[in-house]
């Protein structure tokens, strides 16, 4: 009896095991995977944003995903091989439009955006969100200017802080050099070249393309450039410059905290979720209260180009039309609606467009002092080369090529390497 | 012995159905979530296949295989891997008898109390554990060098995880750390059951301790040996965990695994095909690994 | 027993109890760093004590995510929906998520580790006692696929798993452990060891092919069984692989696999990582110190005589 009882227990088990996601009911329901995109990584606040998007559209239910940066992308790669990709994804358009888009993973968004949204939503944008065939992949709701950040403590202890316009937050490379020769005598790690993995990877990006103004791609996004002379002079000079570290054990995360415990000079991978974090202390300051100063990265002209961040949403194609169409209305209310300003402000970003359905945008940071001083790196935002072809291929050689200079390669031979296979990528 | 004949093949038919129910639930799970996806992966090594919704895989026979030999990354990988087990089988063996033998004769309490300790990575969960070791490693603030540099043994800090040099022997360690707990527990109750009289007998006949360890609780303790082996065995070969949450196969491709490796291939490259073709050139090793192993099992029996 | 010198007993005795600390620290620092406040966990020197408790560690694993309790979905309905998702017949309150993946790792660890020794031992018993035609076949098939680590079939398995609309389910963490063969192996090891007299003898009593299975057999193979049990319990506990590459949902996740989440967070947030940790381990650590006789029982019982 009891041996029957336990096989039954067994059995049970067998049965019971399918318990898995999905709310069920008339509802249409819908899934969400979305980055740590500031705000967005946390579910206090995205909760808030989906309660108010449900009462407003009773018969849509959204069940939200929270992806981390380090693994998010192969955890969306698994599921769309399991045939579970999620209906909504909020992330940079590079990585949708460049991959998920064009291996016919995404739904084509084109007639979201109506005449006032190409109105109101800023060229920039516009431009990074349509492929070559006028498909759109992507849907914007906010964007940023990627920067560096300094310890400004530090700097005035060395007399560095003379060499760093701190008005308009730009230096030039040989301001940059001669500040980290003054640092180094203090502290052999001013700054890390990071390249455990592809986290933050826009900051060493920026950093050796604006050095000595090379650029990452051509002008048309078809084809890589990071072997130009510019760029292997940039990395050169990183990597035989003392107290800089290329670090493959640490990636942009990593060195985000080295920074804020005092242990670095300098952070590469910033930006205005960075400086307005509270984690540990008050917004723009160290673990020890040293003043963080948002940084452009050093350039020969003084004229910086930054890395831009643009985040919205796309919709994968999963055969499921009501489920899309669902999709789509949460695109429209929580980007083009006057409910965009607070899924604006829960980014900590900027927003991509003035108004939104006319309703003003431009006044949602007022009174925020870290955002209007960080407003004067905006201008600095350069080329949106991110929708290059074989993306995802390329920044994963981007790392794995650091690491080698970092360990001493010749920089020539391994931009040449990354160049082959990141061309290669694209040209599939 | 003619007329039986009939009832012989009856009930050679009643064995057979009665085996074959008996293997059914096991042999259900076997096929359908072991068998079955080994043959897909063998077929699918000879296609280049990709991720993409329309993507049709193309038939380049051996292709895939050829190109493996001549990816560097690769050869390195089977390296790597076989490095490891050859490395943490046997010290995981050794480790773990040594310290059987050292805390066996001790206080039951004791004994108790320290196989409890050395099991305590194992339950504590390998992500758990590499969440501390990740700390211990680091270059700035790392237990380690902090500890070496206060001792005076170091006077540059060194980046155990960033360093090509050192990478792999950490993920070594650890590795080692999560494994030798289920031995030594199996190795301490192994030599509570060996023969007490032949011990005796032997130290009777001035054996020393020497010699009455390897001549008479060796080959007791065999079995217990052959077992935690092929466990070790296994188990090395099954190391991803850590390398995915360290180094992600860094620097340099010195910690690729052949197993990261195909996680790699397939998810950050998107090649089904040519990771399929690494999965099959390590089920073959690792075929002929076990067959040698458990050849070497039944000579001992 | 006193042959030993007295010299190297004190040395190993000392070697032992380093080696212990040393097994002994991440432990302690996961339960210590789980209390320290953030400025004491992010010191850049070791702090070996917490100088101030603080439980805000715990509040925020608590907090940031929820999910509920369990969903008990109706057997097979994934096949019928439209979008292969069960049909959830019965929903539990919301708790922190923390809680529902240790649960999750609970059921999944038990699950496989029950339908690992049930198969297997069935398995083991036929292949060690019953002559028939394949037998050698399939033991040479489960022989070669038995230290096979999974990765290997990772690719075949997800899509596999997908079009049975089991992925993203704990089934299909399961279901590969549950197929691994090493527990067949052991199990037919095992079963060799026992007189097939008496087998024999009870099957000329008169019993049934199942009753000489779970009345002569079974009490006979139990050791063997405790000691698959556990090896499938510890093994399937630590399993991220499969974890990894099987389960996306927040609310299917198991305890590493929300840890190593929160690692991978932009800004790693190391006192929420050490309560998660703590969270997951000390429960089994409990049940581990519980059950130590049990378990360590088991263990070795099947290895002696396997």
């Amino acid at each position: 009896m009891k041996k029957l009882l336990a096989l039954v227990l067994v059995l049970c088990m067998v049965f019971a095991l399918g318990m898995s996601a999905g709310v069920y009911a008339d509802d249409v329901s819908i899934t969400l995977w979305t980055y740590p995109i500031g705000g967005w990584g946390n579910s206090e606040i995205v909760d808030q944003l989906i309660a108010a998007f449900e009462a407003e559209n009773p018969g849509i239910k959204v069940s939200v995903e929270y992806l981390a940066y380090a693994d998010g992308d192969d955890k969306v790669n698994t599921a769309i091989e399991g045939k579970a990709a999620p209906d909504l994804i909020m992330e940079g358009p590079e990585r949708l439009v460049a991959n998920w888009g064009a291996k016919g993973y995404m739904v084509d968004l084109a007639d979201l955006w109506d005449d006032t949204d190409k109105a109101e939503i800023l060229p920039v944008v516009q431009a990074a969100c349509f492929n070559k065939e006028g498909a759109s992949y992507e849907y914007p709701l906010c964007m940023t200017a990627h920067c560096m950040a300094i310890n400004l403590n530090r700097f005035q202890a060395v007399g560095a802080d003379k060499l760093v316009d701190l008005d308009a937050h730009t230096w030039t490379t040989d301001q940059f050099i001669e500040a980290v020769g003054l640092l180094a005598a203090e502290n052999p790690n001013v700054a890390a070249v990071f390249c455990g993995g592809q986290g933050g990877d826009q900051g060493t990006r920026a950093l050796i393309n604006n050095l000595y103004s090379g650029t990452f791609t051509d002008a048309d996004h078809t084809k890589y450039t990071a072997d130009s002379e510019e760029n292997i002079k940039a990395l050169e000079l990183l990597a035989g410059l003392e107290g800089v570290n290329f670090d493959p054990a640490i990636v942009g995360g990593d060195e985000i905290n080295l920074f804020r415990q005092g242990i670095l000079d300098m952070a590469f991978c910033w930006n205005i979720g960075a400086q307005l974090n509270t984690d540990n202390n008050d917004a723009g300051l160290t673990n020890d209260g040293d003043q963080i100063v948002c940084m452009a990265f050093p350039s020969d002209d003084g004229v910086p180009e930054l890395c831009g961040g643009i985040w919205g949403f796309g919709i994968f194609d999963n055969g499921n039309a009501a489920k899309i169409e669902a999709a789509k209305t949460f695109i429209k209310f929580m980007a083009d609606s006057p409910a965009t300003a607070e899924a604006v402000k829960a980014s900590t970003y900027f927003a991509v467009r003035d108004s939104a359905d006319g309703f003003d945008l431009t006044k949602i940071y007022d009174g925020n002092d870290i955002m209007s001083e960080y407003t004067k790196l905006m201008p600095f935002l350069g080329d949106y080369y991110q929708v290059v072809p074989g993306w995802a291929e390329a920044r994963t050689a981007w790392w794995n090529m650091l690491q080698q200079v970092g360990s001493g390669a010749d920089v020539t031979t391994a931009v040449a390497e990354f160049c082959t296979t990141a061309n290669a990528a694209a040209a599939k | 012995m003619r007329k039986s004949s009939g009832l012989t093949q009856n009930l050679r038919r009643q064995e057979t159905i009665a085996g074959y129910l008996f293997l059914l639930p096991s042999l259900v799970f076997f096929l359908t979530f072991v068998v079955y996806p080994m043959f897909m992966c063998i077929y699918t090594s000879f296609f280049d296949s990709n991720m993409g919704k329309d993507a049709v895989d193309t038939f380049i026979g051996l292709g895939n295989y050829k190109e493996l030999f001549q990816d560097k990354v690769f050869l390195g990988a089977l390296r790597n891997t076989v490095l490891i087990v050859v490395v943490a089988v046997p010290t995981v063996c050794a480790f773990s008898l040594w310290v059987a033998s050292a805390i066996t004769d001790m206080k039951p309490w004791l004994t108790s109390a320290f196989r409890v300790i050395f099991y305590l990575p194992v339950v504590t969960g390998s992500v758990a554990v590499t969440v501390v070791w990740k700390w211990m490693y680091n270059n700035y603030y790392g237990i380690f060098n902090y500890l070496l540099k206060g001792m005076g043994v170091i006077d540059k800090n060194i980046n155990w995880l960033g360093d090509a040099r050192y990478a792999l022997w950490c993920i070594i360690i650890i590795l080692f750390t999560t494994s030798v707990g289920q031995p030594i527990v199996l190795y301490v109750s192994a030599l509570g059951n060996v023969d007490t009289s032949l011990v005796e007998a032997a130290e009777v006949d001035g054996a020393t301790q020497m010699q009455v360890f390897w001549k008479i609780k060796w080959a007791q303790i065999m079995p217990t040996t052959l077992y935690i082996l092929v466990i070790t065995t296994i188990n090395s070969f099954q190391c991803f965990a850590l390398i995915q949450l360290l180094t992600s196969g860094g620097p340099n491709h010195s910690t690729d695994t052949v197993m990261y490796y195909i996680y790699y291939t397939a998810f950050k490259l998107y090649r089904y095909g040519y990771g399929n073709a690494m999965g099959v050139v390590l089920m073959i090793i690792i075929a002929l690994l076990s067959a040698v192993q458990f050849k070497l099992g039944q000579a001992q029996d | 027993m006193n042959k030993k010198s007295k010299a190297y007993r004190i040395f190993s005795l000392v070697l032992v109890i380093i080696l212990a600390l040393l097994f002994t620290f991440p432990l302690y620092w996961i339960i210590t760093g789980s209390f320290k406040t953030g400025k004491e966990i992010n010191s850049t020197t070791p702090v070996w004590w917490p100088s101030e408790w603080t439980l805000k560690n715990y509040q925020k694993l608590m907090s940031k995510f929820k999910a509920p309790l369990f969903e008990i979905a109706i057997p097979f309905s994934q096949y019928f929906s439209e979008d292969g998702t069960p049909a959830i017949g019965l929903t539990g309150p919301t708790v922190p998520a923390a809680v529902r993946w240790l649960l999750n790792t609970v059921w999944m660890a038990v699950a496989s580790m029950l339908l690992t020794c049930l198969t297997a031992a069935m398995a083991g018993y036929s292949l060690a006692k019953k002559r028939f035609v394949g037998r050698n076949l399939i033991f040479t098939l489960i022989v070669c696929a038995m230290a096979l680590p999974k990765q290997v079939i990772l690719i075949p398995l997800i899509r596999e798993m997908s079009s049975l609309k089991l992925y993203n389910t704990l089934s299909a963490v399961v279901y590969p452990i549950v197929g691994w063969p090493f527990g067949v192996f052991l199990m037919k090891q095992f079963s060799e060891g026992i007189p097939t007299e008496m087998v024999e003898a009870c099957r000329i009593d008169g019993a049934s092919e199942w009753r000489t299975f779970t009345d002569v057999m079974f009490p006979m193979i139990k050791p063997g069984v405790g000691a698959l049990a556990i090896f499938t319990f510890i093994s399937s506990w630590n399993d991220y692989f499969m974890q990894l590459i099987m389960l996306s949902s927040n609310r299917n996740l198991t305890i590493s696999l929300g840890i190593a989440n929160m690692q991978a967070e932009n800004q790693t947030d190391f006192g929420l990582i050490m309560a998660g940790a703590a969270f997951a381990a000390v429960p089994i650590i409990i049940v581990f110190v519980i059950f130590q006789k049990y378990f360590t029982k088991g263990i070795t019982m099947g290895a002696v005589k396997g």
